[in-house]
C-alpha cells in the first residue's frame, strides 16, 4: 500500500513538472485563416508568391510593435499560404528556388505561430526566415516595392536582415528599444 | 471505508490498470546513414554532449530508465519524443535539406543559448544532461563551424 502511494506521488510530480514546460508554446494555434488588418501597400502587379509575401510583412510589422500575438498570426497565415501554394504550375529556377525553400520557410512560421508568448524566440525564427523569403522574392519578383534592409547589432553582433515595403528603417528584432537600427542594402524590385 | 479511502482506492485501481498500457519504443539500434556524424564533422566531445543531453528526445534511440515503465512517465517521455524528433532529429540529419541542415544548425545553437534545451522537465530528473558553461560553450562554437562548412559546400 505504502509503495503505490508513493509511486502515485511520484507519478503526480512528473506530471506537474513535464506540463508546465510545454503549456507557454502549445497555445494560440487556434487561428490559421485569419488575415490581420494591417495595411499592406498594394500596387497592380501580382506576383505568386503575394500571400507569402504579405504574411511576411505582417509578422515584420507586428515584430516592430513587439507584438507576439499578432506575430503568431501573421506567422499561422503564412503557413496557409504556403498550403495554398500551387507548385505544379513551376518550372525551372522558381521550382528549384521554391523546393530548396518551402520545408524550411514553413516550418520558421509555424514555430512563429506557435510561439506568440515567446518573442525572443519568434524573431530567432524571422532572421532564418527572411533569408527564405529573400530568395522567394528574387526568383518570382515582388510586385511591390520591396527593400532589404540589415542590421549588424542582433545575433550578438553578427547581423541579421528582413524586408521591409517601406525605405524608412524600422527594425523588427529589437522593436521599440531600437527601431532605427538597420540601413537598406538592396532595393528588390 | 471512509470516502477519502474509497477516492484514494479509485486513484489506485486506475494506477495500476494503466500500467498496462505501454507505449511503444523508440530503439533502432543501429547508426543510420543519414546520421548527422556522416553529413558534418562532429568531434567525439560534441557526439557525448549530444547523446547524453539530446539523443533521448532526438534521435532514432532513446535511452529508456526503469520508471519509464511506470505510467504515465513513460506515455510523458514517448509524446516528448514524438515531439521532439519532429523538430530535428540527429539520426535523420542527413535527408533534411540543405537550407534546413543550416537551419538546424542555427536553432541548435540558440536553443542551448537561450537555454531552452534541454528540456526542464528532463534535466530535473536526468541530471547529467544539465550542461555546463564549458559544454554549452562547446556546442555553440561547433554548430557555428558546422553551418559554415554547410554554406560553403553549398
Ligand atoms: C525531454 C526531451 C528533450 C530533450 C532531452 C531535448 N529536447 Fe530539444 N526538443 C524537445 C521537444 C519536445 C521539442 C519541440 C517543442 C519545443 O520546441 O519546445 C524540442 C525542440 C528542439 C529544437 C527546435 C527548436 C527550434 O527553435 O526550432 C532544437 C534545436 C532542439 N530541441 C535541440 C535540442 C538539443 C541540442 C538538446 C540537447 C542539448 C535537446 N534538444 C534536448 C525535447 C527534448
Amino acid at each position: 500500500m505504502k509503495y503505490f502511494l508513493l509511486i502515485a506521488a511520484f507519478n503526480t510530480i512528473i506530471l506537474i513538472a513535464c506540463n508546465n514546460a510545454n503549456s507557454t508554446t502549445s497555445k494560440s494555434e487556434n487561428n490559421v485563416e485569419t488575415k490581420k488588418e494591417t495595411p499592406v501597400q498594394e500596387t497592380n502587379t501580382t506576383t505568386p508568391v503575394k500571400d507569402i509575401l504579405t504574411g511576411y510583412i505582417q509578422l515584420k510589422n507586428a515584430l516592430i510593435a513587439d507584438n507576439g500575438s499578432d506575430a503568431a498570426a501573421a506567422g499561422n497565415s503564412m503557413v496557409g499560404a504556403f498550403q495554398k501554394f500551387d507548385k505544379s504550375i513551376l518550372a525551372g529556377n522558381q521550382k528549384k528556388t521554391y523546393e530548396d525553400v518551402e520545408d524550411d520557410a514553413r516550418e520558421h512560421a509555424e514555430h512563429i505561430g506557435k510561439n506568440g508568448g515567446n518573442i525572443t524566440h519568434q524573431r530567432e525564427h524571422f532572421d532564418m526566415l527572411s533569408k527564405d523569403v529573400y530568395e522567394l522574392v528574387k526568383a518570382f519578383n515582388a510586385g511591390q516595392a520591396l527593400y532589404q534592409d540589415s542590421c549588424p547589432m542582433y545575433n550578438g553582433g553578427k547581423g541579421a536582415t528582413w524586408l521591409s515595403e517601406t525605405k524608412e528603417i524600422k527594425n523588427p528584432y529589437f522593436g521599440k528599444k531600437m527601431p532605427s537600427c538597420g540601413m537598406v542594402t538592396e532595393e528588390l524590385k | 471505508m471512509s470516502l477519502i479511502k474509497k477516492i484514494l482506492l479509485g486513484f489506485l485501481i486506475v494506477m495500476m490498470a494503466i500500467q498496462f498500457i505501454q507505449p511503444a519504443r523508440n530503439k533502432n539500434g543501429q547508426v543510420m546513414p543519414t546520421d548527422i556524424s556522416k553529413t558534418v564533422n562532429v568531434p567525439g566531445n560534441v557526439l557525448a554532449v549530444f547523446k547524453t543531453a539530446c539523443y533521448d528526445c532526438h534521435s532514432n534511440n532513446t535511452r529508456y530508465p526503469w520508471y519509464v515503465n511506470i505510467q504515465p512517465v513513460g506515455w510523458m517521455l514517448a509524446h516528448h519524443v514524438k515531439e521532439g524528433k519532429e523538430e530535428l532529429n540527429f539520426s535523420e540529419f542527413g535527408s533534411y535539406s540543405a537550407r534546413r541542415q543550416i537551419s538546424k544548425l542555427r536553432s541548435i545553437e540558440n536553443s542551448i543559448r537561450d537555454g531552452s534545451m534541454p528540456l526542464g522537465s528532463y534535466t530535473i530528473i536526468h541530471r547529467n544532461a544539465q550542461l555546463t558553461k564549458e559544454e554549452k560553450a562547446l556546442i555553440i562554437n561547433w554548430a557555428r563551424l558546422a553551418k559554415d562548412s554547410l554554406f560553403n559546400r553549398k
